[in-house]
């Protein structure tokens, strides 16, 4: 669904490139991850592959058009939801998805379906300048569903909502993928990555430096350990048992079976922790 | 993609209407309308008043009121009150015989009193209109000249307006991000730019008629009327455009469209002022010509090929200054 040859961006047009010779390629039905710190070129990235940004340098194909010589009817196939919301605060909820959606050539869902979908029914006729950052973001994300999009370009879908919303969000994008559509997802947020993407990007300094799956990489990467906290005579103690050697794996056993268990990690890495090992970077 | 322009005009003209600096831009023709029917003269209006005593001689306050704005006071200290205000009322009151004298109060121009002198005597040797052998001849004109101008600017005015509404509705798009999420619909940036103009002609054609019909321009060639307007509204939108993109405050944006009034204003100086060696200094200004056509129109003196004449002139100029600009306009839209 998206291809990426030899990308490269220069805001100054000189060779001080924001994305520097990045390549890969999004499948159909794919979450895909494009995970980075701020300034890193995700944002710059998906701004080229949904032509928000002119391609100076390399090939782009989204769904099936070459996004150098983009055409209009490539927006009935793809949708994005921008990380700072931006719907029109003199209009309704529900006038920002209607007039939205009129400006598609395909079918269209119904904006109170998506209204009701976030969580803003009983506020759609309520001026969006009027909505808290929460609900605006929310909003976004809903308009980004208007057109049943093939390819769904989330930056951010999560940032600055509460857990509840957040998780109703998360739930959400797992419906839409599950009915086949491909998401490319930009954020910073490695948690939402790992329960989401298939694979991910990392991407820093404008250059990709690995793609995989967040398993594969949590494999190669973590520790094959597991941290148990139990009471042995009154005492509370800690220790770490191996998962691969069986000598350990029968003590972990035995731990568990003669022992009052407070607490049981396995000691695989977070994604974060393989970004930073990775990159050197962090996430900030 | 007509469908898509339309779309995107009755957004703007559901917003605008909820704004109340677009609401108001979108009224100003209907106010022009107003004050130019009260502050300008009418054909049959007068400017001579006279205060005379109530009921002292009916006969006479009949025959003056054909001729002139008449009031009655009861008392004569009435009247020596009503004299004295600031403005140029003068009264006839009877001098005790069989005759009456004029009260003024100084500084009444001449002719306000010669005026009424004449008046006096007419009554008094009971001479009517009917006794003047005079023939009249006219041209048919039933507009006076001052009115005329007024309509003119505020025809002209009223398409700066238009370009007024569009750099307010760019900025919202700008102040709230929306621009990018309409580039990423199936709307071209040229279908967005002509969505977003629509508004910006709409009202100044809307306003204009609203302002002729009002103005008692009823009889013109409205189509020669449509041409002059849509014409004008051209150089106001490439300039609300530039206005919309450059700035992110509406204060800002319709504080610099005010700009455009000085090339009004000094065209229309120019046309009424200056002697013809000084009109060249004007002709690259297409309000001049927009002046000068609006003119022919608000005469009914103008034919096709006239009004074709000075609305070519002021397309001419306008495109020449949106292709200058277009470049900045485009990349403001980015």
């Amino acid at each position: 669904m998206i291809k990426v040859r030899n990308l490269f961006h220069s805001y100054s047009n000189d060779e001080n490139y924001a994305v520097n010779d990045i390549s890969f390629q999004v499948d159909k039905g794919e979450i895909f991850g494009f995970l980075g710190p701020s300034g890193a070129g995700k944002s710059t990235t998906q701004n080229i592959l949904v032509g928000l940004l002119q391609l100076q340098k390399g090939e782009v194909q989204v769904a099936g058009y070459d996004v150098k010589e983009i055409k209009n009817k490539m927006f009935n196939k793809i949708g994005m939801s921008f990380e700072q919301s931006n719907v029109y605060n003199k209009m309704s909820g529900l006038e920002n998805l209607e007039f939205y959606g009129k400006l598609f050539d395909v079918k269209t869902r119904d904006p109170m379906d998506l209204i009701r979908m976030v969580g803003l029914d009983g506020k759609e006729k309520v001026k969006a300048g009027e909505y808290s950052k929460g609900m605006k973001h929310r909003l976004t994300f809903a308009r980004s569903m208007i057109n049943y999009p093939e390819i769904w370009f989330l930056d951010e879908p999560t940032t600055g909502l509460d857990p509840a919303i957040a998780s109703n969000i998360k739930d959400i994008i797992k419906e839409e993928n599950d009915k086949g559509v491909t998401v490319f997802l930009t954020t910073h947020n490695m948690f939402i990555a790992d329960e989401l993407c298939d694979r991910v990007a990392f991407i820093v300094d404008g250059k990709i430096r690995l793609i995989d799956s967040p398993k594969q990489l949590k494999l190669k990467y973590g520790e094959k350990l597991v941290e148990v906290e139990y009471y042995r005579d009154g005492d509370l103690l800690k220790e770490s048992y191996s998962t691969v050697v069986e000598e350990e794996k029968d003590k972990l056993i035995e731990v568990i079976r003669n022992n009052d268990i407070q607490t049981m990690h396995t000691k695989e890495a977070t994604l974060e922790e393989i970004f930073i090992k990775v990159t050197g970077r962090g996430l900030v | 993609m007509i469908r898509k322009i339309l779309l995107l005009f009755q957004r703007d003209l559901k917003v605008s209407v909820r704004n109340f600096i677009t609401l108001y831009i979108i009224i100003v023709p209907v106010m022009f309308a107003l004050m130019i029917n009260v502050f300008s003269p009418g054909i049959n209006d007068t400017t001579v008043e006279i205060v005379l005593l109530e009921g002292e001689n009916p006969q006479q306050e009949e025959y003056f009121s054909q001729f002139a704005k008449v009031e009655t006071l009861k008392t004569v200290t009435d009247v020596e009150e009503r004299v004295l205000k600031r403005d140029n009322i003068v009264a006839v009151l009877p001098d005790g015989g069989d005759g009456y004298f004029i009260l003024r109060q100084g500084n009444e121009p001449d002719y306000i009193i010669d005026y009424v002198r004449s008046l006096t005597a007419f009554d008094h040797y009971q001479i009517g209109i009917e006794d003047s052998t005079a023939e009249i001849v006219d041209y048919g004109r039933t507009i006076p000249p001052l009115k005329k101008i007024m309509v003119n600017v505020a025809l002209i005015f009223t398409s700066i307006m238009g370009g007024m509404i569009i750099a307010i509705n760019i900025v919202e798009e700008k102040v709230d991000n929306t621009i990018s999420a309409i580039h990423l619909s199936p709307v071209s940036r040229l279908g967005f730019i002509a969505g977003k103009s629509l508004i910006g002609v709409f009202v100044p054609i809307v306003g204009s008629f609203i302002l002729m019909f009002f103005t008692g321009f009823r009889d013109i060639n409205y189509f020669h009327a449509f041409l002059m307007v849509v014409t004008t509204c051209l150089i106001s939108l490439t300039v609300g455009f530039v206005e919309g993109v450059n700035n992110d405050d509406i204060m800002t944006a319709a504080g610099n469209m005010k700009l455009l009034f000085m090339p009004l204003f000094g065209s229309i100086a120019g046309v009424e002022l200056l002697a013809d060696k000084w009109q060249p200094l004007f002709y690259w200004i297409p309000f001049y010509w927009a002046y000068k056509g609006n003119d022919l129109v608000l005469t009914s003196s103008g034919t096709w090929l006239d009004v074709l004449k000075y609305s070519g002139i002021v397309f001419g100029i306008s495109v020449l200054v949106f292709i200058l600009l277009a470049p900045r306009i485009r990349k403001g839209l980015e």
